[in-house]
């Protein structure tokens, strides 16, 4: 198994949502080789590689997943819930999960049998579909409102090079950053590396504005997820799984970044294609650029299939295309040198 | 009893396709009673027990559980697929599958930011659904599939305290159940059947009961509970951890009264199942030959024929309890 595997099992694995702390630490355990880590009280990690110039490029992966946040416990060991981010109700039913109380507690989502129910569930609001928790009265004892809960689900392979598994987004771009400090971990880049394993972007994008304030930057990539192609999407909405980074273009991104980004997947023959957004790009990018008195910033994306779920699903060779093309922009001196 | 409820649920055994978990029951239960293996897969046991029977039994429990069968490969290498036995869209959508190489996929669709309006809240119909294999195309999907494999919902088992969630403990409890009554001492002879097929229409238990010519059958099954949060308590069914739910009627059986009243006043922890629907073997062995005076003994099951089915332990035990007391009142006479 690549390093590049086994760190993005690791990290899938762990749980970075509310005040739990498992995906930095994580992550940390991952970068402290090759960058001094710091992670911050709101469990952002930043983890600096110094360069051989001056300049900083900033470079994101947002660490939080979607998640749950308890509301209310009933007297027979039932939650109700809020969402942290974008979560698809259809899902939930029959969904197992972790609340992070007093201890780690597997529960799973109510699914109402539909003899029991008019038709399909009402899935109007979260609130309406509750969490069993197993501990029938036991429950308030080790459970408090403000408590979080996430997916919980163990990373799967499908194939030699896909895997299944919960938080992929954005796990997978942490992964390539982690690959990215262990290749840069011999040499001086040719400018000051900041990593940013971001809080919050599930909630509005939040954690990275003021981290790139803290950092200041010269120029900010940004690394997410995008949509993958799949059955019943159309082919306008998505880009290709295992055909390369998808390199962003759009108004609110540098282009010169976006081009030279382009550029050098050509020159090494580094699978990409390009993901073209009209204005926002529902990323991190959108934020960083308006920090400060503005950075240029850049995107690239893995293409993910079901997106907000806990079978999230990438193609390694993705993550390797990604990793390829941030490497060489890194020793080309970032988006401003030609 | 708990150790052995885990090993049968981790085992993957769609209707038809009851290999892996026939030959786990019969690595339990070999040496330990008579037993042979019919036509269509049931296992047909004879327990001796310390004295002769006034009346020949037949306790039943099912090996299968639901599960998916391919019907169709995409060019883009997705499996199409209907469900074996009854299986709703809300616990199919996301949700993960393995197939019996071990290998996994995942039912895929739609991310929710591509979703818009009414469709957030509409869930696909099963004809819109697709498994992923992580195949990419249709070759790739035919080295590892062909159309008619099957494959289940996988799900971990856990336990908090008393209460346990698994895959397929429809019927899996009644298997653990079965297996401990033929592997402990019994005071009259009885016979088992651990039949294939329930879940496709109460298959496999029709001719294990021709064959074995019981005069009473004891049906070992779970069964819907849904004493959860936001269901009124008239459609809850039976409720977790108030004992072995015993049916004077569902969809496919009306009971005998005797074994029902019999099973009530047996000082055991049980509760009448207080509903009509649903059904299990007892529909198939009731009509048996000339007639079977047949109850079924269920375990209550909340999120049943999902990949994460929730049951008490403390059940399980009752329903152990009712049916060791169910054979010796049967055998004796008691309830002639």
């Amino acid at each position: 198994m690549s390093n590049l595997q086994q760190d993005l099992l690791a990290l899938s694995r762990a749980v970075g949502a509310g005040s739990v702390r498992g995906a930095a630490e994580t992550a940390v355990g991952l970068l402290s080789p090759y960058a001094d880590c710091e992670t911050t009280d709101n469990l952002t990690v930043f983890a600096t590689v110094n360069g051989a110039c001056n300049r900083t490029l900033l470079l994101d992966a947002h660490l939080d997943e979607v998640s749950m946040i308890v509301t209310d416990i009933d007297e027979n060991g039932f939650l109700t819930v809020s969402a942290c981010g974008g979560l698809d109700l259809r899902a939930l039913p029959a969904r197992p999960v972790t609340v992070h109380g007093r201890q780690e507690i597997p529960a799973v989502f109510c699914s109402v049998p539909p003899h029991l129910s008019d038709g399909d569930p009402s899935f109007d609001r979260i609130a309406d579909l509750k969490i069993d928790t197993l501990l029938g009265a036991e429950a308030k004892k080790v459970i408090a409102v403000g408590d979080t809960v996430s997916f919980r689900a163990e990373p799967v392979p499908l194939s030699d090079t896909r895997i299944t598994g919960k938080s992929l987004d954005n796990r997978a771009s942490v992964a390539v950053l982690v690959e990215l400090a262990r290749r840069f971990s011999a040499e001086k880049p040719p400018m000051n590396l900041c990593f940013v394993l971001s809080a919050q972007e599930e909630l509005g994008l939040r954690g990275i504005r003021t981290a790139a304030h803290r950092v200041q930057p010269d120029e900010a990539v940004v690394l997410d997820v995008s949509f993958a192609d799949g059955v019943g999407i159309s082919p306008l909405d998505c880009g290709n799984m295992g055909k390369g980074a998808m390199i962003g273009y759009s108004p609110v991104l540098e282009r010169k970044i976006s081009k030279k980004l382009t550029r050098l997947a050509q020159d090494h023959k580094i699978p990409y294609q390009i993901e073209v957004m009209d204005g926002h790009t529902g990323t991190n990018a959108d934020a960083v650029s308006l920090v400060g008195n503005g950075i240029p910033t850049g995107l690239v994306s893995i293409p993910l299939r079901n997106m907000h779920t806990d079978v999230e699903t990438v193609d390694l060779s993705d993550l390797k295309s990604v990793c390829d093309l941030i490497e060489h922009y890194i020793r080309a001196g970032g988006g401003f040198r030609d | 009893m708990i150790e052995l409820l885990k090993q049968l649920c981790e085992l993957d055994g769609a209707s038809g396709n009851e290999d892996a978990v026939r030959a786990f029951i019969l690595s339990q239960i070999d040496g330990f009673c008579r037993w042979e293996v019919d036509a269509l897969g049931n296992i047909l046991a004879h327990k001796k027990g310390k004295n002769p029977a006034k009346h020949r039994i037949m306790v039943d429990a099912h090996m299968d559980e639901v599960g998916l069968i391919i019907t169709h490969i995409t060019p883009d290498g997705f499996l199409h697929f209907k469900t074996v036995g009854g299986i709703d869209t809300p616990v199919l959508l996301f949700h993960r599958v393995r197939f019996a190489g071990g290998f996994y996929g995942v039912i895929g669709g739609k991310p929710i930011h591509l979703t818009t309006g009414e469709e957030k809240k509409k869930l696909p119909k099963i004809e819109q659904l697709t498994i992923d294999i992580g195949a990419a195309s249709a070759e790739e999907a035919a080295q590892k599939v062909s159309v008619g494999d099957v494959c289940v919902l996988t799900g971990e088992t856990v336990q908090n305290g008393t209460v346990v969630k698994a895959k397929a403990l429809d019927d899996r409890v009644g298997c653990a159940v079965l297996i401990t009554l033929l592997k402990e001492e019994s005071d009259f002879d009885f016979d088992a059947s651990f039949s294939v097929q329930e879940e496709v229409g109460l298959r496999g238990a029709r001719v294990a009961a021709h064959h074995l010519n019981p005069e009473f059958a004891l049906v070992l099954e779970a069964t819907t509970a849904a004493d959860i949060a936001g269901v009124p308590p008239e459609k809850q069914v039976c409720r977790l951890g108030e004992g072995v739910a015993v049916s004077f009627m569902d969809g496919a059986t009306v009971y005998d009264r005797v074994l029902y009243q019999a099973a009530l006043e047996s000082g055991l922890p049980v509760q009448p199942k207080r509903g009509t629907s649903g059904g299990n073997n007892s529909g198939a062995v009731h009509l048996s030959r000339d007639g079977v005076r047949t109850l079924a003994l269920s375990v209550p099951c909340r999120y049943i024929h999902s990949a994460s089915c929730v049951a008490d332990v403390r059940d399980m035990e009752a329903q152990l309890c009712l049916a060791r007391w169910m054979i010796r009142q049967i055998a004796d006479g008691q309830l002639s």
